[in-house]
């Protein structure tokens, strides 16, 4: 039964809540201070062997034999495995969209430099790579295709044969007249865009111990799962074991971002374990590995898109072209990032109507996988770089042309074009709050005058929506059918009247077990330090699938409430029939039972408590003893795509405004950020530090993605930043101290308002920088395009500008 | 990333270090600070059979100040450099160009020596151990001898000591009266190799330049020097158009300017005209030219 | 047979021997020999940060030393800041001023902070960077990490006097 839940702060059985929308210090964080966080590579079990991957060196070859004799031969090398067992023993994975999987052991062919093709288990990581170089795979080089272009083509190799094409989907969406809109528009914008390679690069890569059960034909796994739940799903299909001979336990991890991977190294370390005769098996994977061959690559595009403008600058439609290369295949579920963008197509604007044109290809490269904002922040930074072309062209304001365009806060609830509904949003307020924070007429004036002493200054300013709580249904286009994302939590009273929440994902890093503490410890009057969180199995936990989406805080909170509810109405229970009073009498309030209206009529939580487990004698007979109830929260009123792959997605939309100014030095191509004003808002803000530091955390991988970052192959599918000295991760010298303001505008969909809060900066940093470095540019007459905007990209286009 | 196995020697005197470098006969490498070494180790990409630890050899580790030279022990950290008094008053470019090395993590273990020997194209030392015209000292086989920063970098990480020669000391002549310095460099982040990088150093006499020296790093295989470019300032005003004239002189004499996925030759080359125009300005607004 | 070497050092003042292949780092000995997993790994070439520990009080990366390299050292890492559970003042500001998020990186920053507030009483912003630089956080932004650090100069400067 789905529960009503308090729809703000006020509405919890507080007088005045004393942890929810509070700065609360992090109850995770002593553990994680004094490095006492078990993180898997922390994990020794008696007997535990170390596995290491062979890795082909070739982008596409076909695998003639593999020979592992030598290797198995050395002292201490315990076990190997190679694609004829896994051939034998798993099924290829799962992919999306479907068909395009392979097995974890490369079995005919390689399709990816960095495709494991045999591994082993030994008693030393040491060892066991030592033991790697006696293994000899014999291979033959195919023709390598690198470049989705040339992939497209009727000529090119083939990642799968049997496919006939390496186009692994093709579709465009049309929502609305679109043809009409462009037809009678007053001007249409149109530029192309290139979108490189970035990814996840949590601090901690994947790593995993496994251990077989020869008995009962059972797995356990210890590992960074970030979601431990879905994750054994995977397993058990791929292993044809019923979910229930698979427990995942999941330890604490270094982040993730979406992009922790792990589905290969797991399943080999499961075989390793069978051959070792159940020994576990532990995998860590290595910084180049994780590079090369683990959830660290996302979004490689090729866009083409136009904008259907009128000379007010209405926008009155949008065309989007996208061609995203997903590697050589759909292992990584990379495919749900070119989806997701239909969650927020037309971001902050009224724009009617709008049309997708959508091509997934493949290549032999490194299947992309999941990162943080999920594929809109490429979507938006093209997006708002049209926004700004129109803007130019006409001679207006890039606040003014967005102000004009954006959805009013009368229309909420609003639906786009590609269906997704939106909950509620100011976005005007936001951006007003932006342009007074940077005091925007005075920059302007600022930049006058840097521009009459030959300088190169530029104002960036963006609008995003950042939607929030996903579901599967977002993706249902490429075949994720379902609908609905779990999120349970069981929660317990002891004799004490201290309270255990039980969950089923890993601390990772977003400050949530300090949220169900602050939700519990309001909910039932304690002190934070009465609440503990803790992890539990996949076998023992209620449905769940942790952090992911832009959806663990609203869901967490929904499913803590739920849980709260439960319980508090069986306390109502036991507490009115010990204390003869109606059930509909008594309340939960600052933490006590009482009778309404009565001085004094009350028992405290542990009294209850108390009763229900040691004086059952006295409870009433329809109750049982147990003050344990759990709840499973999960976003209402999603609906399936429709013929057009509309569909209330994701339940909340969060908006945030960026102002920035970077000044960018044409000799040297390099870019300097001097300002950076944020206006956020994700609606209520439960523990507004910790939506900060999420802020804050997606401006610096912004900056990584708009200036940085980049994987970059060669033609034969070589990768080229295999290590941290070539794939660029900001530091503290190249992120921007920010100045945040918050704005809240709740949302009427969710538990106490809350929205998806996770990933805006993601979506907004990227654009804001690229349309301020082009704002810098523009007396160049030169625009960049291509992101990431690196200096010897844009030394080169002002040249080649002033060349011409 | 593990490193392949080796055997470790960790000799107390530099004659044990040259025999046991000499009777490996080019199979074993010397180990100072490591920061470049065990990077390379970790990945398999170097696999020496021995290594040669200088750490227990007494005596490599020292600043002196000898008749305005800096003598500098081969095993003194970066870190001791960058904080050194001696290195601020006396050479306050060498304190530049530390900073610009890595991070202090790394420049707490990283040497002189070891910078100089391992003769990374995109480091500083090496460079501006050849704008100051430093010699270093090393002991081989057959003794010590002395090499000229002009003729110690042959190439990319390759030197003109011999297989079983160890580096023992750096010495920087005493700089000119009256002159400006300056280091500058380009890279994608603070603290990353440079893409391209230049040390000036420029005497003034009466308003005019009586010595320039100009080395770039970053930009080829090996550091060079910038002779013709240095050529062209001799005995002019210092100037804006005089150092744009040099900067251009400069890069075009890269023979082969190095080209990857951060920066291609011909921005490479664009990269060091543009620092040697502005290291050039700064030295000599240093050196007190107006 | 492999070669092995004996290694004597002292880690938070506890002294240790263990008998290594040469080829061990620092990181592993401290980590897998000696239990010390406070220490963490991010990417085993000397960018991150994460295995940063100090050794004779200057931070180093234990990642790219070797453990031979440690003979005789005296070293510091995250365990020896709180060894009797009281978080240290630096820690204390980080829990204080969010300067954490996953916690992965953040015994290498609390190393570097720590030689850092060693050497100068109070840093200003740009020498509070300069000593960070090679300590990659993926999660914070560094924001937080700044005022955390402020607030820890504040913390262990004490009152103005």
């Amino acid at each position: 039964m789905t529960l009503e839940l308090p729809k703000s702060p006020d509405d919890l059985p507080v007088s005045s809540p004393k942890w929810v929308g509070k700065d609360v210090k992090r109850v995770e964080d002593p553990l994680l201070l004094t490095g006492r966080a078990e993180f898997v590579d922390n994990v020794v079990l008696p007997g535990m062997l170390h596995c290491a991957i062979l890795r082909s060196p070739y982008a596409h070859a076909r695998i003639v034999s593999v020979d592992t004799s030598a290797a198995e031969a050395l002292p201490g090398v315990v076990a190997t495995v190679t694609g004829a067992d896994a051939e034998r023993w798993a099924r290829p994975s799962f992919t999306a969209p479907e068909g395009w999987g392979t097995h974890c052991l490369a079995v005919d062919k390689a399709r990816f430099v960095g495709e494991p093709v045999a591994a082993l288990a030994a008693t030393s990581r040491y060892l066991a790579e030592d033991a790697l170089e006696l293994i000899e795979v014999e291979y033959e080089p195919l023709p390598v295709v690198s470049d989705p272009m040339a992939s497209i083509a009727s000529d090119s190799p083939l990642l799968f044969e049997d496919k006939g094409t390496n186009v692994m989907y093709q579709r465009v969406f049309t929502w609305g007249d679109v043809d009409e809109a462009f037809e009678a528009a007053d001007r249409v914008i149109s530029d192309s865009f290139r979108w490189h390679r970035v990814g996840a690069n949590p601090l901690e890569t994947f790593g995993v111990v496994s251990e077989w059960d020869p008995v009962a034909e059972a797995i356990t796994c210890r590992g960074s799962f970030q979601s431990p739940g879905y994750f054994a799903l995977g397993r058990s299909a791929t292993f044809r074991l019923p979910p229930n001979k698979v427990r995942l336990i999941s330890q604490p991890h270094g982040g993730s971002f979406g992009g922790k991977g792990g589905g290969r190294g797991t399943d080999i370390t499961i075989m390793l374990s069978r051959k070792a005769g159940g020994r576990p098996v532990k995998w860590t994977e290595d910084r180049m590995e994780y590079l090369v061959g683990g959830g660290s690559q996302a979004w490689d595009r090729f866009y083409e898109a136009s904008l259907a403008v009128k000379n007010d600058g209405t926008v009155t439609g949008l065309k989007v072209k996208l061609i995203d290369d997903l590697g050589a295949t759909a292992e990584g579920f990379g495919a749900t990032g070119a989806t997701k963008p239909m969650a927020s197509f037309t971001g902050c604007y009224a724009i009617p109507v709008a049309q997708y044109d959508l091509t997934l290809v493949a290549t032999n490269k490194l299947p992309a996988s999941p990162y943080r904002g999920m594929g809109p922040p490429p979507h938006n930074f093209v997006l708002e770089q049209l926004m700004d072309i129109a803007a130019r062209e006409l001679g207006i304001d890039p606040g003014e042309i967005r102000r004009r365009n954006y959805i009013p806060p009368d229309r909420f609830p609003y639906t786009i074009p590609s269906g997704n509904e939106y909950d509620s949003g100011e976005y005007e307020a936001a951006l007003d709050t932006v342009l007074e924070m940077g005091d925007y007429a005075r920059l302007r004036e600022e930049q006058a005058a840097a521009r009459a002493e030959g300088r190169h200054v530029g104002i960036g300013l963006v609008s995003t929506i950042e939607p929030g709580v996903f579901d599967w249904n977002a993706y249902g286009v490429i075949g994720q059918k379902s609908i609905g994302v779990p999120e349970g939590v069981t929660i317990s009273l002891d004799v004490r009247g201290k309270i255990v929440a039980r969950v089923g994902f890993a601390l990772e890093g977003q400050g949530q077990y300090t949220l169900a503490a602050q939700l519990l410890a309001d909910y039932f009057g304690v002190e934070l330090d009465d609440v503990q969180v803790i992890a539990l199995d996949t076998l023992s936990a209620p449905p769940h699938f942790g952090p992911g989406g832009s959806r663990l805080g609203v869901a967490l909170t929904g499913a803590v409430l739920g849980a709260s509810h439960r319980l508090r109405d069986k306390l109502v229970r036991v507490a009115s029939h010990l204390m003869e009073a109606k059930q509909e009498d008594v309340e939960l309030f600052d933490g006590v039972l009482r009778v309404k209206g009565v001085a004094g009529a009350e028992m405290k939580l542990w009294q209850v408590v108390g009763a229900m487990l040691m004086r059952t004698d006295l409870l009433p007979p329809d109750v049982d003893p147990n003050p344990q109830e759990t709840y499973v929260w999960t976003a209402p009123g999603r609906t399936q795509p429709d013929e057009q792959g509309r569909a209330k997605s994701y339940l909340t939309a969060a908006n945030a405004c960026h102002l920035v100014v970077v000044e960018v030095d044409p000799d040297t191509g390099q870019v300097d950020i001097l300002k950076y004003f944020i206006a956020d808002d994700c609606g209520t803000r439960l523990n507004p530090a910790t939506v900060e530091g999420m802020v804050q955390g997606g401006v610096a991988q912004g900056v990584g993605a708009a200036l940085l970052e980049e994987y970059v192959y060669d033609d034969e599918g070589q990768l080229l930043t295999s290590t941290f000295m070539d794939y660029l991760l900001p530091t503290i010298h190249e992120v921007p101290m920010t100045e945040k303001r918050p704005l809240v505008t709740p949302s009427p969909f969710t538990p106490l308002g809350a929205k998806g809060a996770g990933e805006s900066a993601i979506h907004t940093t990227p654009a804001a920088i690229m349309c301020a470095i082009n704002d810098a540019l523009s007396p160049l007459g030169v625009r960049a395009t291509e992101v990431p905007a690196t200096p010897n990209r844009l030394w080169k286009l002002i040249r080649d500008a002033s060349d011409g | 990333m593990k490193p392949p196995q080796f055997e470790y020697f960790d000799p107390t005197t530099i004659d044990e270090a040259v025999s046991l470098l000499r009777e490996r006969e080019g199979e074993a490498k010397v180990l100072a600070g490591g920061q470049s070494l065990v990077p390379l180790l970790n990945m398999r990409l170097a696999r020496p059979e021995a290594l040669v630890d200088l750490r227990r050899i007494e005596g490599l580790d020292y600043i002196r100040e000898e008749n305005g030279a800096l003598a500098i022990g081969a095993m003194t950290t970066q870190r001791t450099v960058e904080r050194s008094d001696v290195v601020r008053e006396r050479l306050p470019l060498l304190q530049a160009a530390t900073r610009l090395i890595a991070h202090p993590q790394i420049r707490n273990r990283g040497t002189v020596g070891g910078s100089l020997a391992h003769a990374d194209p995109a480091a500083e030392y090496p460079a501006l151990a050849l704008a100051l015209d430093a010699e270093v000292l090393a002991v081989g086989p057959n003794g010590e001898r002395t090499i000229k920063a002009s003729e110690l970098f042959l190439g990319y990480l390759a030197t003109a000591l011999e297989p079983a020669e160890v580096l023992t000391e750096v010495r920087f002549p005493k700089p000119p009266a009256d002159s400006g310095w300056s280091v500058m460099e380009v890279a994608r982040r603070h603290g990353d190799f440079a893409l391209a990088g230049v040390v000036t150093a420029l005497s003034l006499n009466g308003g005019s330049i009586s010595d320039a020296r100009i080395a770039l790093f970053g930009v080829a295989s090996a550091p060079l020097r910038a002779r013709e470019a240095e050529g062209l300032l001799a005995g002019e005003k210092p100037g804006e158009a005089l150092f744009a004239e040099a900067g251009r002189h400069a890069a075009a004499g890269i023979e082969e300017p190095l080209s990857d996925i951060h920066a291609s030759a011909e921005f490479r080359r664009h990269l060091a005209a543009t620092l040697v125009k502005r290291a050039l300005a700064e030295a000599a607004e240093r050196a007190g030219a107006r | 047979m492999t070669q092995r070497r004996g290694v004597r050092l002292t880690v938070n003042g506890t002294p240790y021997e263990a008998l290594v292949e040469p080829r061990l780092t620092l990181v592993d000995l401290l980590r897998g020999e000696l239990g010390l997993v406070g220490t963490h790994v991010g990417c085993e070439h000397g960018v991150c940060g994460a295995c940063t520990v100090l050794m004779e009080g200057r931070a180093v990366r234990s990642c790219i030393m070797l453990a031979v390299q440690a003979d005789g050292a005296s070293l510091m890492t995250v365990e020896g800041l709180s060894p009797e559970g009281q978080l240290h003042p630096i820690q204390e500001a980080f829990r204080e001023a969010h300067g954490l998020q996953c916690g992965f990186c953040t015994p290498g920053f609390l190393m570097s902070i720590y030689e850092l507030l060693q050497n100068e009483r109070d840093p200003d912003d740009e020498a509070i960077k300069d000593a960070l630089g090679g300590n990659i956080c993926r999660c914070t932004g560094y924001q937080s990490i700044l005022e955390s650090v402020r607030l820890a100069v504040a913390k262990v400067k004490g009152p103005p006097t």
